[in-house]
């Protein structure tokens, strides 16, 4: 008799969830654990800076699957467990109470905050000063900004801005600094950047481009906040959101090949058989764009996670979809598909925020990018077609994506 | 002839919509979506219940509907969701087309 098969997965988000889901669903017998040093069962990110911030959900609304469905499925969940070991020349994970074999290993064990450096020195988060990735730290988050008058947000990228646009919706002063020449500028075109700069500013933030932190200084309960520019902030809540850093010390003196995260191939394999990596961890392959990429988003998350799982079970599937994300800011919905750099020519559709403004990036008249800014869902059609156009290589006109009369599905 | 009285409210012609149109039909104070797919046209609420966006405004892929917001996908026959954010079905409604005329009921 053949023996049980164990799959080992690290980590508990939504590359991990989905992962364990698509294995159950091919493979009925292998015993699936799930090692977690978060105690809730995997749960949505997004509205951690958003609808939770503002209380439009609870945290029962965040969970991607019930309890039962984890019984259900014989997915075994250990929560609150770090890993303090791992050797993967004899299979083992080792954590605090109990030391774990494996016969195929998933590391989705995502991301950590960047800190903030202020002339060498790490800004740790304490009381007042906050960084954002999990529950409980968006629980804290909450009851600060609704304690707050003056809040100083570090950080004009995804999650700076959404929590400025959820502070700002609270009634609070917001002043937004960034060390950049514009917000989001890692990965959002200038033009996108610049209309939600205009849309912070009618709401009240006050924006600062270009402007580093000398120094901060706390008095009692404020914060004290001096610029390069030699203006001097006060503020009673500071939060940061510097970027990302992938969670990959504890396979720091193995053989696990990392560069920006753990590499993998098109089908999630890692330097070492039988280990594989997902989600935010993992730096892998992509064989429509012929690089290695890692992304940081919900939609990659999840398509990666099963992705892992279908190849961890047996199948011998790739992974090449076209990366897309998106943000949302007051009313107004981003997304962004593609990649939005290395164009020959921007063609732009739309021109107003009600009806959705997007641009497209264009390389030898193919879509490699659009990246678009609407209220609501204005722009999700154009931009999810404009991905599949992408895909397709389909050679289009500026003129054609300019007119609106032009439906991207029929093209 | 269509029994107005059990609530077939009449939304469109069959000529105009092309496989994978999405129509939009406001009654009252609702927003429904009707589909053409390739065996026939559907209907379900208009409004993802994820968040309050129309799901005119999305995309029909193998006989589901992508919200434009977030890519929350629904099977638009069953309106069971399928993939998150999106957690809770979408409500279906009978369709049925007479005389090129395409009717809803809303009970």
């Amino acid at each position: 008799m053949n023996k049980t098969k164990k799959i080992l997965i690290l980590g508990g988000g939504q590359a991990a969830a989905y992962a364990a889901k698509e294995i159950r669903l091919i493979d009925k017998n292998s015993d699936i654990t799930i090692i977690s040093d978060e105690k809730y069962l995997p749960y949505e990110k997004p509205p951690l800076s958003k609808d939770y911030v503002l209380d439009k959900v609870t945290f029962d609304d965040l969970l991607f699957f019930s309890e039962n469905f984890y019984k259900e499925n014989n997915i075994k969940f250990k929560g609150s467990t770090k890993i303090t070991k791992v050797d993967f020349d004899n299979k083992k994970i080792s954590c605090s109470l109990n030391t774990y074999q494996y016969d195929r290993l998933l590391i989705a064990t995502g991301c950590s905050n960047r800190h903030l450096k202020i002339n060498g020195e790490i800004i740790l988060p304490e009381e007042n000063i906050i960084y954002l990735r999990s529950f409980e730290e968006s629980n804290n988050l909450k009851n600060k900004i609704n304690k707050a008058n003056n809040i100083t947000i570090i950080g004009g990228g995804f999650i700076g801005l959404e929590i400025a646009s959820s502070a700002l919706q609270k009634g609070k002063n917001v002043t937004i600094l960034e060390k950049g020449e514009q917000l989001m500028g890692r990965v959002i075109p200038k033009q996108i950047a610049n209309l939600i700069l205009e849309k912070h500013e009618s709401e009240g933030a006050k924006i600062n481009l270009n402007t580093q932190i000398e120094n901060i200084k706390k008095h009692n309960k404020t914060f004290k906040i001096y610029l390069n520019t030699n203006q001097v902030l006060t503020s009673d809540l500071i939060i940061i959101g510097v970027g990302s850093i992938p969670n990959t010390d504890i396979f720091n003196n193995t053989s696990l090949k990392v560069d920006n995260g753990i590499i993998t191939d098109e089908f999630s394999a890692t330097s070492i058989e039988d280990v594989y990596a997902a989600g935010d961890v993992s730096n892998f392959y992509h064989p429509f764009y012929k690089e290695h990429m890692r992304l940081e988003s919900f939609k990659h998350a999840q398509n990666h996670g099963i992705n892992a799982g279908k190849n961890i079970a047996g199948l011998q599937n790739s992974y090449n979809a076209i990366p897309w994300m998106w943000s949302d800011q007051f009313n107004l919905n981003l997304q962004l598909t593609g990649i939005c750099n290395d164009y020959d020519s921007v063609a732009q559709r739309g021109s107003s925020l009600e009806e959705g403004i997007i641009y497209f990036f264009l390389k030898n008249r193919k879509i490699i990018g659009a990246c678009g800014l609407g209220v609501g869902g204005k722009i999700g059609r154009d931009i999810r077609l404009a991905g599949k156009l992408s895909e397709k290589k389909t050679k289009v006109t500026n003129q054609l994506l300019s007119d609106k009369k032009n439906k991207l599905n029929k093209i | 002839m269509v029994i107005e009285n059990e609530n077939w409210q009449h939304v469109g012609e069959t000529d105009n919509m092309d496989v994978e149109d999405i129509l939009r039909f406001d009654h009252k104070d609702k927003t429904y979506c009707i589909y053409k797919l390739e065996d026939g046209f559907y209907a379900t609420d208009g409004v993802c219940t994820h968040e309050a966006v129309h799901l005119e405004d999305g995309i029909v892929v193998d006989g589901e509907i992508e919200c434009p917001m977030h890519q929350g996908i629904f099977n638009i026959k069953s309106g069971e969701a399928i993939s998150p954010p999106a957690c809770k079905d979408l409500k279906t409604y009978p369709i049925k087309v007479e005389n090129d005329k395409v009717y809803i009921k809303i009970s």
